[in-house]
């Protein structure tokens, strides 16, 4: 039975299962996730990371339905091994992952590559140019590409999402290789019309079968996969070059090559400025697409290459052009920034310049215009959910630690921690980071470190480093393990923790309390919403020697909220006593709770709490210093 | 070509609301495409999206200067789409309730008044339009998220948004599955909100 309040409420998910043959307005991820049912997909491992993450959320919701196996790994890592696995056994994988997700996997990418695939394998990874997710650089996955030595294949919109997703599979099978489907935010969070094609039916199983030449990469065999692996590409290139990379005939001599969204913004500007200039659209942009550089290249006398982040196509052209049109100029990051998106803005004036024409509106002249009418207004900020566990740990640490003490910050939604009022995040590096750097502060400072990271984040990366902490034990720092029970920032996805998988099999949890106690660190459980119980175990623990560990239990809010729901309760709300209340502002300025509002009442202020806003923490009412906040009698409505 | 824009706070329904209105779109038989600009949280930043329809349209994003129409849930939420607004063809409307960020009173920036916002987009405007849907829609539904369908439905009404009504609930139906009565009244109220309007 999978539990109805995992899902949200509202998505376009039974769109993904439309017929073949019907239009319909898909999420590009949703179009990846109905490439990969088209593809006949028979095994989908990830972990989930924004902008991929409603991929593995769709296929999730599905899998049951079209009779595949989908699992949610413990992370990205695990997950391309287990989908090489099946791949390898003949099953058509997927495998999906933000571009740091790549980093975490890279360990075993190239030897699978190098090995090659039997079944078809796909290996999506969106890359988050301006960093729209939590995301610590603009790395451009083309890069692993050519190191690892796997072709990449580039959808500009979400109906390519779709129809490359397959095309993956079957050249994947084709070539028995691995491939990058890689995609950007844009590409990923765009909507747009799709035509669906015919559901496939899994192949689920499959069987492994020996073959030294193939999977003992060891020397002398690893120099003949090497050789082999750069025969595909060539092939590849030879075969499909020409074919999947388009050259749209246009006017002039000066030509644009695009690939990605920067194809569409090409596009639209080209209709903006009236202009049709020869176009050659890149797709399968490794192996490089040297013919089709080649042909389009030779009769011009100027081009730009537009291509996100790195001037990767951009040097290849440079290189080819050697031979093919030594006179040829080349514009591209010249002109356009290597961070941050390209946008029709962005690129407009690059556009004017080369063609000279002109739109007749200027961009920067406007954004100043309108920065200057949204002047001292007061910024939104993402922030914590009312009734947060994290907001309430926050203020229970800072109350104990004071605000000198080094904060280590990890990935998850308390990276919003990051914010005001608290402040707690003095550094943000990678997941399970928090540990390993806090670790290396501490051999050389005597520095005062709390850490935090999150449950899904602990079983992800966190396990190996605090295992380290305890092997070279010395002075370590308080590790809290904020324990919300998922995947929250993401969307609530199980983890190893959450007691449930992916396919809604119940499953026992594992226990991070006997995890901690096992590598040998003194341990302490409280709820997350007991303020008096955090600030005991701090106390306690901050005097103690060793490895400590303070486990804060507090379910995620959202998801408290939905199971209320789905059995027709509500929270228990609170509110503001006007006669008690001194108006201190601690509710509003050091806990900033978002149901804590203020409002004038003539010349006062009065602060009080938005009942539908209340998600009944009730860790106001502990931190009151006045005794000002109350509970709502009337707890339950329906 | 149509080029909408909907603003509000993250978690707050904006983005089922982009979809209502997507798919209301595309069976009307439109070329949809469109963005979500958003990422980090979950919830309580501001969450714009883009819904552009008609023959053929390549960026998912609005050029600059060049809605037709913003749709903001939230009224300060809607001063920062100016970016994207044109006193020659935008139309602005507003729900009047606001949704102060917490920052307000950590930053002691006070949250402007609802004159203000709409002075300061007007030089960005063809037309605002206010309306009190989310103050309603806490009065009759107990909540205010029903005020964003209302919004809809009043953007409907006034005829700034060229979509059909028919088609526009039938696409509520297909996309909202909990308190879908309530949004259809809702959406009915709006569209007679709408057609009240002096738009």
């Amino acid at each position: 039975m999978y539990a109805v309040w995992l899902f949200h409420s509202v998505s376009m998910i039974k769109d993904v299962l439309e017929k073949s043959g019907k239009k319909v307005v898909l999420l590009g991820n949703e179009a990846v996730a109905r490439g990969a049912v088209e593809a006949g997909i028979g095994v989908v491992a990830s972990y989930p990371g924004t902008p991929s993450s409603e991929v593995p959320i769709t296929l999730s919701a599905i899998a049951k339905k079209c009779n595949f196996f989908f699992e949610y790994s413990t992370n990205e890592k695990v997950a391309f091994e287990t989908a090489a696995g099946a791949a390898w056994s003949g099953v058509r994988a997927l495998t999906t992952m933000k571009h740091f997700g790549l980093n975490v996997a890279s360990d075993s990418v190239s030897p699978v590559a190098y090995a090659g695939v039997k079944g078809g394998f796909v290996v999506m990874v969106v890359d988050d140019p301006y960093g729209w997710s939590s995301a610590q650089s603009e790395q451009d996955t083309r890069h692993y590409a050519r190191m690892v030595k796997m072709p990449v294949i580039e959808p500009s919109n979400p109906q390519e999402c779709l129809d490359l997703t397959k095309l993956s599979f079957d050249l994947s099978e084709e070539f028995e290789i691995p491939f990058f489907l890689r995609t950007t935010t844009k590409v990923s969070h765009s909507i747009g019309t799709v035509k669906l094609g015919k559901i496939k039916k899994p192949k689920t199983k499959g069987k492994f079968i020996k073959d030294p030449s193939r999977y003992y990469s060891l020397r002398p065999n690893l120099q003949e996969l090497h050789k082999k692996i750069d025969a595909k590409l060539k092939n590849i290139e030879k075969k499909y070059g020409l074919k999947l990379n388009k050259i749209f005939e246009g006017k002039g001599k000066i030509g644009v090559i695009a690939s990605g969204v920067s194809y569409e913004y090409a596009r639209e500007i080209f209709n903006l400025l009236g202009i049709n200039p020869p176009l050659a659209k890149l797709t399968l942009t490794y192996p490089t697409p040297e013919n089709i550089i080649k042909k389009f290249i030779k009769d011009k006398t100027t081009v730009l290459v537009l291509e996100e982040l790195d001037p990767i196509i951009e040097n290849e052209v440079r290189a080819l052009a050697k031979d093919a049109n030594s006179k040829l100029i080349i514009h591209g990051k010249d002109f356009l920034p290597t961070y941050g998106e390209y946008n029709v803005a962005t690129l407009m004036p690059v556009f004017e310049k080369l063609f000279k024409k002109s739109y007749g509106f200027d961009f920067a002249k406007h954004k100043k215009k309108t920065d200057l009418s949204i002047k001292g207004v007061p910024f939104r900020n993402p922030l914590f959910c009312p009734g947060c566990s994290h907001r309430s740990i926050f203020y229970a640490v800072k109350k104990v630690y004071g605000e000198k003490t080094i904060f280590a910050g990890d990935i998850g939604c308390y990276v919003l921690g990051i914010f005001e009022p608290f402040k707690m995040q003095d550094f943000v590096v990678s997941m399970g980071a928090s540990l390993g750097i806090s670790h290396g502060i501490s051999r050389v400072s005597d520095q005062e470190i709390v850490v935090f990271i999150g449950d899904s984040t602990f079983f992800h990366a966190g396990m190996p480093a605090l295992a380290n902490l305890k092997f070279n034990d010395g002075k370590t720092p308080l590790v809290v393990i904020m324990d919300n029970s998922f995947t929250s920032m993401t969307g609530h996805q199980p983890n190893p923790g959450t007691g449930i998988t992916a396919m809604g099999e119940i499953v026992t949890p594992i226990s991070i309390e006997e995890v901690v106690t096992a590598m040998g660190a003194e341990v302490r459980v409280v709820n997350a919403f007991n303020q008096k119980q955090m600030t005991d175990a701090l106390n306690e623990l901050r005097k103690m020697d060793g490895l400590r560990v303070l486990i804060t239990k507090g379910e995620c809010r959202l998801v408290t909220k939905r199971k209320l729901r789905s059995r027709g309760l509500s929270f228990t709300t609170f509110y503001i006593d006007q006669e008690k209340c001194t108006k201190c502002g601690i509710c509003t300025d050091k806990f900033s709770c978002p149901a804590i509002r203020t409002k004038k009442v003539g010349k006062e202020t009065v602060y009080y709490i938005e009942p539908h806003f209340c998600w009944g923490c009730s860790v106001c009412l502990q931190i009151c210093p006045h005794g000002a906040i109350k509970a709502n009698t009337k707890a339950v409505k329906k | 070509m149509f080029d909408l824009m909907l603003t509000g706070v993250g978690g707050e329904g904006v983005l089922t609301a982009g979809t209502i209105l997507a798919r209301a779109a595309q069976n009307e038989g439109n070329f949809v495409r469109g963005v979500q600009l958003h990422g980090l949280a979950q919830r309580g930043g501001s969450i714009p999206t883009f819904v552009r329809y008609g023959k053929k349209i390549h960026s998912p994003a609005i050029t600059p200067a060049n809605a037709n129409l913003i749709i903001a849930f939230e009224p300060l939420e809607a001063l920062r789409a100016t970016y994207y607004a044109n006193r020659k063809k935008t139309i602005f409307i507003l729900n009047n309730w606001p949704h102060v960020p917490i920052n307000s009173n950590i930053a002691k920036v006070p949250y402007p008044d609802i004159n203000e916002i709409k002075k300061r987009i007007m030089p960005f405007a063809k037309n605002v339009l206010v309306f009190e849907t989310h103050k309603l829609s806490l009065e009759k539904f107990g909540t205010s998220i029903l005020g964003n369908t209302m919004l809809i439905g009043a953007a409907i009404g006034c005829g700034a948004l060229p979509l059909k009504e028919r088609t526009v609930r039938d696409a509520i139906k297909s996309t909202i599955s909990r308190q879908l009565d309530s949004n259809l009244t809702a959406f009915d109220i709006g569209v007679k909100m709408g057609r009240e309007s002096k738009f």
